[in-house]
């Protein structure tokens, strides 16, 4: 439909140029023949220029080129993504609305009631993108030199120590859940509305620790402007040589990364998440894409892992864990 | 001298031809996108962002500078044409400039908005190349008890920006701070006064509420009697600024971009209370106190020219810190990694060419701008010929897309509406739109801060007091608030700013 | 001083008063905290108060001393119409697609005006969305249904 009517507007407006070459925009039949027939969008759920829309643009245009289509990037903001995922849940299940999203599709059920959607019902997994590691960093002149001395430190500090997040929900937010409960400590949380102003105030001395993704912490790291004590992950991170992993300095349940991956509604045609699916992982073996990731600190997951089911494995177990930790913390957002 | 090195490194790379090039396709865009009303340039930028991938890092960074530099100054020009401000700095602008527009003068405001905004940009600069690392560690050194402080100094000074009854201006600035409390409590996670719709926990989008406020207000009251103006427009006495006019503007310029240098390095607020900060310290100092509010020309030249070089200084934190103050910087940060270069205090040192390419790049940018835009005047002003009836439906339809745009997100249509009505009552009953709109941009970073200072002290509320930053700004605030109420001043305000129409 | 009424001034106030009382209502459901450590609800509760103390006193200086104000009729033609059209766009612009709603709006918007004829509203908004289309889907690529389905 539609390609007549734009030209009758046309004519009565009298101006030749027809909306008709504007890209087709039309519902789609759904079915896998000649997927993509028109743009894709991928939403992503937080705002642009963070980590996961960046890592969203980085493997957009290789995607786009393997499916032989056009990727839109579309930022969806608000309530720690779960606008978005709501979204997209309740979106055209005709591949054409795609969902990019990180760990926090797997802690929303246990901190948000009322969600509107169910991640493992109402969405069919694509693949896993990348796994972007967390760092335990403090202020610059932070006294504890190590993470055994940070432990120590924050149980004889509990009521002054204080520890930054970006936000309820927020992949920084999850880790320093993960350190306290792991250090056995309750600390003064101090939430700040994204990283940017949570890593200033880091840098300006105002608070003391945050646990945030080498995305944003590894430039501070290497200039010497923060110190960093740990990285989540069981290998080091090729970007911070000198950091131990959390196993080697002695707290190796203090095991987290920011996983991403991507999601189409429920009911979406299996060839055409087979074809998603594999443009993932075409994308995911671009040498480019590899180069980039590497400057953020991570890696392209194997392709094993970006593949429907890895993911969707990934987010069963998840849900577990992180349903466990924010009950146990007794956090829940609304 | 290590400065001309820097300098001469960043002009021979900003001067090659692409760069040039880039950064024209830039400023360019930077205005369209700036004078379409909601669109702006984040968005802009993030559109973008995908096709410099393939551009020299330089170049692709003086591109997403220009635009959003060139956003900045688009803005202002809807802000004094159609009292349509883009972005919340050009709220302060659209006070005077859109008054001056309609005695005819929107010629002269909109050279006043070009040459304030061309002098701020070079000397920010210069600034930018001379004081960058000293005024990094300003940035660093503001807690959340000196945002606090800060906060509330620009509220209280906020009132002057109403010319009409002092209390009023005064529940304008707190409806504002209430509104903006409406969304996702960010200490506990509470959604506030959503009314069960999650589309509203990110709260009420300031594009929304400016776009309502003045765009759609403005336009109901140009309703009331049809019969007076047919065209928004009836004459246009001078194109450009007499020499009276002239004269007029040096003042305000220079003062507003000392202004805006230096509170343009402060992450957030920094840039919108630069602007009206400005206007406040015009209208105080000004011998002609009482054109102020009816198409003063300081009041276009000062915040102009603040706002131009606060959103050159706010680039000082991204590029001695790498750390973003803005969105668009937070773009940014995600153009450098895409280009394998790490956002962070190392990349002054590690790429010269790139920060000093960049910042040679905003002052040809700036001269770009004016080329660009003086030359247009007379276009954008013949654009106020446009017949009121064509016009208003073009105003609303384009505000209510750019709007969506943003999020996709009905509400913030719905909240246009809302805001429009809002408005349009208010104001008709005396209340002046421009102290609400900064009450709203304001307020969530008073209440943020606020309890975050507290959080931080461990509930001290001393803290306010023993940071000397703080106790600073809170002094001169307590100084302004008695300047605003003591009545035997009071009295002489009233027989200043009574409405005299 | 001469005690005269204001509308404007009583209706402002009333305005004030009213939805400062309504955000406080509101925030007394939330968790309030103590002064040293707010909870969701004590700063609204704070503000929405002085909004409402401020109206109130706005009203009562309107009824005692206000302000000599011109109050012009109010066009309610263009305030129904300009609205309705805004929450028409809202409401429609994912079931009926862009150029629809579009037009819509626009033509709403056109008729708000007392003094338009029927034909130029219509042209107004014919042309008005194929500029809309042409600015926001061509040139800078908005991801929006043109056409319902």
């Amino acid at each position: 439909m539609g390609t007549r009517r734009p030209r009758i507007l046309a004519a009565l407006a009298a101006v030749s140029l027809a909306a008709a070459c504007s890209p087709g925009d039309d519902g789609g039949d759904g079915g896998a023949t000649g997927y993509p027939e028109q743009n894709i969008t991928i939403v992503v759920p937080f705002s642009a220029g963070g980590p996961t829309d960046t890592v969203t643009r980085m493997i957009a245009d290789p995607m786009a080129a393997a499916l032989g289509g056009k990727i839109v990037v579309q930022n969806v903001e608000g309530a720690g993504g779960t606008v978005a995922a709501g979204q997209v849940a309740r979106a055209e299940p005709d591949g054409y609305t795609v969902l990019m999203h990180h760990i926090g599709m797997s802690t929303a059920p246990a901190l948000y009631k009322d969600l509107g959607y169910q991640p493992l019902e109402d969405f069919a997994t694509i693949g896993l993108v990348t796994e972007v590691p967390m760092t335990v960093v403090a202020r610059p002149g932070f006294p504890p030199a190590t993470l055994a001395d940070l432990t120590a430190y924050v149980k004889a500090n509990q009521d002054k120590v204080t520890l930054a997040n970006a936000g309820r929900g927020a992949a920084s937010h999850l880790c320093g859940l993960l350190f306290q409960s792991a250090a056995g400590v309750e600390l003064q949380e101090v939430p700040y509305q994204g990283t940017g102003p949570a890593l200033t105030d880091l840098v300006g001395g105002q608070v003391d620790v945050m646990c945030d993704q080498t995305t944003n912490t590894s430039g501070q790291i290497t200039a010497g402007k923060i110190k960093a004590y740990a990285v989540t992950t069981p290998e080091r991170v090729a970007s911070l040589p000198d950091v131990p992993t959390t196993t080697e300095a002695g707290m190796p349940q203090l095991q987290v990364s920011v996983w991403h991956g991507l999601y189409v509604p429920a009911g979406t045609p299996p060839e055409i998440v087979q074809k998603l699916s594999g443009a993932l992982q075409k994308a995911l073996a671009d040498q480019a894409v590899i180069d980039q990731m590497a400057e953020l600190g991570t890696a392209p997951v194997t392709a094993a892992d970006a593949t429907p089911e890895a993911h969707r494995a990934q987010l069963e177990e998840q849900i577990q864990t992180w349903g466990k930790v924010i009950a146990d913390a007794g956090v829940q957002a609304s | 001298m290590e400065l001309f090195d820097n300098l001469v490194l960043g002009f021979s790379t900003a001067l090659l031809l692409q760069n040039v090039l880039y950064c024209f396709v830039g400023v360019l865009l930077g205005t369209a996108v700036g004078v379409l009303p909601g669109i702006g340039p984040t968005a802009t930028v993030a559109m973008l962002l995908p096709i410099t991938f393939a551009f020299e890092p330089v170049t692709a960074l003086i591109m997403l500078a220009g635009i959003y530099y060139g956003a900045q100054y688009g803005g202002s020009t809807t802000a004094i044409l159609i009292n349509l401000p883009g972005e919340s700095s050009a709220a302060v602008t659209a006070l005077d400039g859109h008054e001056m527009a309609r005695q005819g003068r929107a010629g002269p405001a909109l050279a006043a908005a070009a040459i304030g905004s061309f002098v701020a940009g070079t000397v920010a600069t210069v600034v930018l190349a001379v004081a960058a690392p000293p005024l990094a560690a300003v940035a660093l050194a503001f807690g959340p008890a000196d945002y606090f402080a800060l906060v509330l100094f620009g509220l209280v000074v906020s009132i002057s920006l109403a010319r009409g009854s002092p209390l009023k201006a005064l529940a304008m600035v707190a409806l504002g701070i209430l509104l903006g409390t409406v969304g996702q409590d960010i200490y506990t996670g509470t959604p506030r006064f959503v009314l069960g719709q999650r589309e509203l926990y990110g709260g009420i989008d300031f594009v929304s509420v400016a776009v309502g406020m003045f765009g759609i207000a403005e336009i109901l009251r140009n309703l009331e009697n049809e019969h007076d103006r047919p065209a928004l427009l009836g004459r246009v006495t001078h194109l450009w600024p007499t020499r009276e006019d002239r004269r007029r503007i040096v003042g305000p310029i220079l003062r507003g971009t000392g202004l805006g240098a230096a509170l343009g390095v402060l992450p957030g607020g920094g840039h919108v209370l630069s602007s009206f900060t400005s206007y406040a310290v015009e209208k105080r100092i000004s011998k002609r106190r009482d054109e102020f509010g009816h198409g003063a020309i300081e009041g276009v030249a000062g915040p102009e020219s603040a706002n131009n070089a606060a959103a050159q200084t706010s680039f000082i934190p991204l590029l001695t810190l790498g750390l973003p103050a803005h969105p668009v910087m937070a773009l940014m940060v995600g153009a450098f990694i895409v280009h394998g270069i790490t956002p962070g205090p190392n990349v002054i040192n590690d790429e010269p060419e790139l920060v000093w390419g960049l910042i040679a790049s905003m002052w040809i940018g700036n001269v770009l701008l004016v080329l660009l835009n003086l030359p247009l005047i007379g276009m954008w002003v013949r654009l106020l010929r446009i017949p009121y009836q064509v016009l208003f439906p073009m105003i609303v339809l384009f505000a209510v897309i750019g709007t969506y745009s943003l999020g996709f997100n009905a509400y913030d249509v719905y909240a246009i509406a809302f805001f429009g009505l809002l408005g349009y009552v208010l104001i008709k009953c005396g209340c002046e739109p421009a102290p609400l709109l900064l009450g709203f941009v304001l307020g969530p970073l008073l209440e943020e801060n606020l309890r975050r200072a507290l959080i931080i002290s461990r509930g001290d509320p001393t803290v306010f007091l023993t940071r000397p930053i703080s106790a600073g700004l809170l002094l001169l605030t307590a100084t302004a608030l008695i300047v605003v109420a003591l009545p035997a001043i009071r009295r002489r305000r009233e027989t200043v700013f009574t409405e005299d129409d | 001083m001469q005690r005269r009424r204001s509308l404007p001034d009583v209706l402002a106030g009333g305005v004030f008063a009213v939805i400062g009382g309504v955000f406080v209502v509101g925030s007394l459901g939330y968790d309030r905290g103590t002064p040293l450590r707010m909870g969701p609800g004590y700063f609204p509760l704070l503000v929405g108060a002085i909004v409402a103390v401020l109206g109130l006193a706005i009203l009562v200086k309107g009824l005692l001393a206000g302000s000599d104000l011109p109050f012009e009729a109010v066009p309610w033609r263009a305030v129904v119409l300009v609205t309705v059209a805004v929450v028409f766009f809202g409401v429609f612009v994912r079931v009926l697609g862009f150029v629809p709603t579009s037009f819509v709006t626009a033509l709403l918007t056109a008729f708000a005006s007392r003094r338009v004829r029927p034909l130029t509203a219509l042209a107004v908004a014919a042309g008005l969305t194929m500029a809309a289309t042409l600015v926001f889907i061509v040139g800078l690529q908005l991801r929006l249904p043109l056409w319902g389905w």
